[in-house]
């Protein structure tokens, strides 16, 4: 333990001080925002969704892996995945956070973030998954709290860890509540833009089922990714070598799932057909921004076809680094997505002058100093929070050691 | 029966499948509850739901406007006057935007437009706190004071109809009082807002005993100031009004209404043959 200690004490040193520092920039940026409003950033009343937006749907979509693993552990009793659940729950914390910080920056009146929970206007998609978010960060929070209870810093309140162990006893049905939640909101995100029949790109049915796959698959491969990378810096494996392979399969089969819809979601809106509406926004973004590059390329080959691969391929699967490099591009990929849907719809609206001039105006946005400030505070937050709890927690419970 | 189990355990108990059923089950009395029982979002839509659905003779009214895009002379004093009186002093912010267009056949035209007040309008069924609605009488209203600024709703919108408060607007509004007097509060920052179809001048005037569409006090300030008669207002439901009979003189369509937003501004051709 001491050796460990000292091997890691000047990296890890370096690791917390650069995470402080992205915090403090962060928190420079919140403040700004907080002070002069919305208008410190690149966004605009034509594109007045961007960065913010992508960092919380991806943070709640790389959460995903909680909902799986409670599940699977909890509910379906699948004992070989018990070693997965702590982290995922873990991630899945570290993730929903984050997306409620982006969003109480992002919205025009953060002193009424309580709003959703009194007015309620239960045809909105975007009440239904501001509610969820907010019960399923509670459930959440409820599952870390017992892992936090354990420290030895707790020793001295045994009351408090007498309450931890009962609030643990309710695990199944958190994790049967956390189901029903997250099954709700992941796809409910992806209905935020697919209801909007004004705006063609978005307005199709396969965008909530993306999301739930695409989150699942980016969830989950998050959580290993993670676990993979803590272990090989601590030269253990902290998951028994059989999980590791089964779980990445999974993701491999999943990923293969999302990219079938997507390619007919493609198929029937683009190849096959001229779809009003749809053909135009796709000209004018491969006219004006690079959607090609960030569509085809980053999101499609390097974000899913490449995993699928590596994920599926035993050669590949079996081979640490390249299982790394995998599930890192997945979660790109994943990431890369949720930008894309955002901001196709918002750069390429609908025309609806009857003229030919004016009523087309493809938008424009580049997210400000203080959008990329705030978003890389958040990210240095998650990151230590990820770094204290697996240092200072019992997130992987056995760890064994490393295999050639 | 219990030593035919298999020694494996199940993967689903029938302890689990109750739970699922029970979660399932309360889940459905919740969504009965909010959707039509005593927390759905009509009943617990309390500050800023004053309408006035109907008139002192208790009928009611549905706001119609008519733009003829054939009479406009693209003067702009639609768009100025709804800025002094709306108080916008901000030309990006403008509820009633103007621009030069031209029709397929080349012939040019001014477009202009306002809120169109959509029947089935996609702002008031995303917003996430019930703080824009369609009123009694067909006109979409927004509160202020519950808006959290999400911008969803500008976002839902396909009329770029929308704007949002970036900044605390400060500026003089310059637009005062040549075009006309601030008639209502200015909007703090952070939160959205848009034409009102002057709500306050129908509002008002109604109680007063006075016709909107009719009535220069009761009337939008943007059919006011139009020297040329482009804009009409009034009410669909009265045949007498001037908005109606001019919708029964003239073939209108309105934007886009193959979007099923039901918008109530109605549009006559640029290029009309009896203009």
């Amino acid at each position: 333990m001491a050796t460990l200690r000292r091997r890691f004490a000047e990296p890890l040193t370096l690791w917390f001080a650069l995470l402080i520092g992205l915090i403090g920039i962060g928190s420079i940026g919140g403040l700004r925002t907080l002070l002069h409003g919305l208008q410190v950033t690149g966004l605009n009343d034509r594109v007045p969704w961007g960065l913010w937006i992508t960092h919380d749907l991806s943070a709640i979509a790389l959460g995903a892996g909680a909902f799986i693993f409670s599940a699977a552990v909890y509910l379906f009793r699948i004992k070989r995945l018990e070693p997965m659940a702590r982290p995922a729950v873990l991630v899945g914390f570290i993730g929903y956070t984050s997306a409620m910080l982006a969003l109480l920056v992002d919205i025009g009146r953060p002193d009424r973030f309580w709003h959703p929970l009194v007015y309620w206007n239960v045809h909105s998609v975007l009440w239904e998954v501001t509610l969820c978010v907010v019960l399923y960060s509670a459930v959440l929070a409820m599952e870390v709290l017992p892992v936090v209870i354990e420290n030895r810093f707790f020793d001295r309140w045994p009351d408090l860890r007498k309450a931890g162990h009962q609030l643990h006893r309710a695990t199944p049905i958190l994790a049967v509540v956390g189901m029903g939640l997250s099954l709700l909101h992941q796809s409910s995100l992806g209905a935020t833009y697919g209801v909007l029949s004004g705006r063609a790109i978005w307005f199709k049915p396969s965008l909530p089922v993306m999301f739930i796959l695409s989150a699942v698959a980016g969830g989950v491969g998050l959580t290993l990714w993670l676990t993979i990378i803590t272990g090989k810096l601590r030269h253990v494996r902290l998951i028994p070598h059989e999980v590791q392979l089964e779980v990445s399969r999974f993701v491999g089969y999943l990923t293969l799932a999302y990219l079938y819809i997507k390619l007919w979601d493609w198929a029937a809106t683009s190849y096959y057909s001229h779809a009003p509406g749809t053909a135009d926004a796709l000209s004018r973004l491969q006219a004006t921004t690079p959607y090609t590059l960030t569509f085809w390329w980053w999101e499609i080959v390097l974000g899913l076809i490449v995993p699928a691969v590596i994920l599926l391929y035993r050669p590949l699967r079996r081979n640490d680094r390249a299982l790394i490099a995998g599930l890192g591009l997945l979660v790109f990929g994943v990431i890369v997505n949720r930008w894309n849907t955002t901001l196709s719809g918002l750069i390429a609206p609908p025309d609806w002058s009857p003229g030919v001039l004016g009523g087309v105006v493809t938008a424009a946005y580049s997210p400000s100093w203080v959008e990329v400030a705030v978003t890389a505070g958040i990210i240095g937050y998650a990151w230590l929070a990820f770094t204290l709890a697996v240092r200072y927690l019992r997130i992987y419970e056995n760890p064994s050691p490393e295999r050639g | 029966m219990a030593k035919k189990r298999s020694s494996s355990p199940p993967i689903l108990s029938r302890r689990d499948v109750l739970k699922i059923a029970g979660t399932t089950g309360t889940a459905v009395v919740f969504t009965e509850l909010v959707t039509s029982g005593p927390l759905s979002s009509e009943a617990v839509r309390g500050i800023g739901a004053q309408t006035h659905p109907s008139n002192q003779a208790g009928e009611p009214h549905q706001w119609r406007m008519l733009i003829d895009l054939a009479k406009c002379i693209g003067c702009n004093y639609c768009v100025w006057a709804c800025q002094a009186v709306n108080d916008v002093p901000d030309e990006t912010m403008r509820w009633n935007v103007g621009f030069p267009d031209r029709t397929e056949n080349g012939i040019d035209f001014y477009m202009t437009r306002p809120c169109m007040h959509c029947q089935e309008a996609p702002c008031v069924k995303v917003c996430p706190v019930g703080a824009t609605w369609v009123r009694e009488d067909g006109l979409v209203a927004m509160d202020y004071d519950r808006c959290i600024g999400c911008r969803y709703c500008e976002v839902a919108c396909p009329y770029d109809a929308r704007r949002f408060n970036w900044r605390t607007p400060e500026s003089e509004n310059a637009l005062e009082p040549t075009w006309g007097e601030a008639e209502v509060e200015r909007r703090p920052r952070g939160v959205v807002e848009k034409c009102t179809f002057c709500v306050h001048r129908i509002d008002r005037g109604l109680d007063q005993g006075l016709t909107p569409g009719v009535d220069r006090e009761a009337t939008p300030a943007c059919v006011v100031a139009c020297p040329v008669g482009a804009r009409v207002f009034g009410d669909a439901l009265d045949p007498e009004s001037p908005v109606a009979k001019e919708i029964a003189e003239h073939t209108s369509f309105r934007l886009r209404e193959d979007f099923g937003t039901e918008p109530k501004v109605h549009y006559v051709q640029p290029e009309r043959k009896d203009a």
